[in-house]
């Protein structure tokens, strides 16, 4: 009787230092500091994100109501000038005839000592793809759904590649480009080409050609802070 | 008996109990060690500045855009007044104009006396690949306007050996090329100028490359013709 009154106390007592300690390193985890930082800033960002969508409709839906409440043959000329200035400006929404191309790192199993990175795609790959395409006349381009502008830079971090300054991309990258769609595909196809360079290294590049793709505005503002209008 | 077997029951429970808290105990403080690495939050954080930059830039496309359309709904000249101005803001954003502005000369020459074949061991002759590194490392590092030997860089510019020469906008380039770039300047130079970065590669290949900072530069308009036959605006 008395042996397993003192039982029950020693177990109780153990299970009440074990709880309370358990608490408190369940509290410290949350409040450190990084874990906390980390937290609050991808709700932010994620808040972010979302004022930014908001936004980017409002402009587009503002850019929209501009062309409906002009009208007359006075301004359809300047209409039709704004509509080919925007495509080149790469703020509206595009579609047309074109080709999807499709690039994803290396299939071949390396044997030990081969250098890896030779077999991964490097942003100086998608430089030349876009390059071919640009080349052969791509009226507008886009990589994951992100437009390509004049100022667009395609930069190798890791084992993603980074876009329009935070656009961050992960592979199988999908480059939507609207032009001739045989022009397109065998500028890349031809003898010698991209393709061919690239399926070297096992670097698998595929061309689709598609009678209607999709090539998205550029989702952001555009502000120059240094460039000025010259004379 | 009876009493005895409740014992044992309780003190089973309880040394369950007190296993689960345990191993609970342990995964915890082992997890512990595996908080956020640094570089995540510095990643957010740079995204997140990249974000209030497009908020605030969207937010004053708005306000500028609302105003048009003010403008526009009051009177039939307004409407042409605030669609010509629409237009010009557009034309600067999309390389149809000329700009001004703080930023770097960027010379590329292949070595003097340089073989005219392609490949040759004599010399170093720039390469399309070697100027679309260095157009891409000037768009990393922010430019704004970008232009090859006067040739305007557009978002459909391509830039691609043809012979002994480089086509840019379909116009043949030849060396020297000199790219100018408008945007903060000593970020322009400082991206090339990295160690192991591109100035450092060209030279060691023999190309003469100089790097120079510009208070003032003028970069101009594209003039070549406006191709658009197969992309339309989208049906929303």
């Amino acid at each position: 009787m008395k042996s397993y009154r003192w039982a029950v106390v020693l177990v109780g007592l153990v299970l009440g230092i074990m709880l309370s300690a358990q608490y408190r390193v369940t509290r410290e985890i949350q409040a450190s500091e990084p874990v906390q930082r980390a937290r609050e800033l991808s709700t932010q960002v994620e808040k972010l994100r979302a004022d930014r969508d908001d936004f980017q409709d409002g402009v587009d839906n503002l850019r929209s109501q501009l062309d409906k409440v002009t009208a007359g043959p006075l301004v359809s000329e300047i209409k039709e000038a704004l509509e080919h200035a925007r495509v080149l400006a790469g703020v509206s929404e595009l579609s047309g005839q074109g080709v999807e191309v499709t690039l994803n790192d290396s299939n071949v199993a390396l044997k030990p000592g081969q250098n890896p990175n030779l077999y991964v795609l490097h942003d100086e790959d998608i430089l030349r793809v876009l390059n071919e395409l640009r080349a052969a006349g791509a009226e507008a381009l886009s990589i994951n759904g992100q437009r390509l502008l004049a100022t667009t830079e395609v930069r190798c971090t890791g084992p993603t590649i980074l876009l329009n300054k935070n656009k961050r991309l992960a592979p199988p990258y999908v480059i939507t480009a609207i032009g001739n769609p045989d022009t397109l595909e065998s500028s890349l196809k031809m003898k010698g080409g991209v393709a061919e360079t690239l399926q070297f290294w096992g670097i698998q590049v595929s061309v689709k050609k598609i009678p209607e793709v999709i090539v998205p505005a550029y989702s952001g503002g555009i502000r120059f802070e240094y460039a000025r209008a010259g004379d | 008996m009876a009493l005895n077997r409740i014992t044992y029951f309780y003190i089973t429970i309880f040394a369950v109990v007190v296993g689960l808290m345990l191993a609970l105990q342990f995964r915890t403080a082992s997890s512990r060690d595996l908080s956020v690495p640094l570089d995540r939050a510095q990643e957010l954080t740079i995204e997140k500045k990249q974000l209030e930059k497009d908020v605030n830039q969207l937010q004053e496309e708005a306000t500028d855009l609302e105003s048009k359309l003010e403008e526009a709904v009051k009177s039939h000249a307004g409407a042409a007044g605030a669609l010509e101005s629409e237009l010009y803001k557009i034309k600067l954003y999309a390389g149809l104009l000329p700009v001004v502005g703080p930023g770097v000369e960027v010379g590329l020459d292949s070595t003097p006396g340089a073989g005219m074949r392609y490949g040759d061991h004599e010399g170093y002759i720039i390469k399309d690949e070697d100027l679309l590194k260095v157009l891409n490392d000037l768009r990393g590092a922010g430019s704004e306007a970008i232009a090859v030997n006067g040739q305007r860089i557009l978002a459909t510019s391509e830039v691609r050996l043809a012979g002994n020469h480089i086509n840019v906008n379909l116009t043949r380039l030849s060396s020297p090329y000199k790219i100018i770039a408008i945007g903060n300047p000593g970020t322009l130079k400082s991206s090339l100028e990295l160690k192991g970065g591109l100035v450092e590669y060209l030279s060691e290949q023999g190309a003469l490359v100089s790097v120079e900072t510009k208070e003032q530069i003028r970069v101009p308009a594209y003039d070549g013709p406006l191709r658009l036959e197969y992309a339309r605006p989208a049906q929303k």
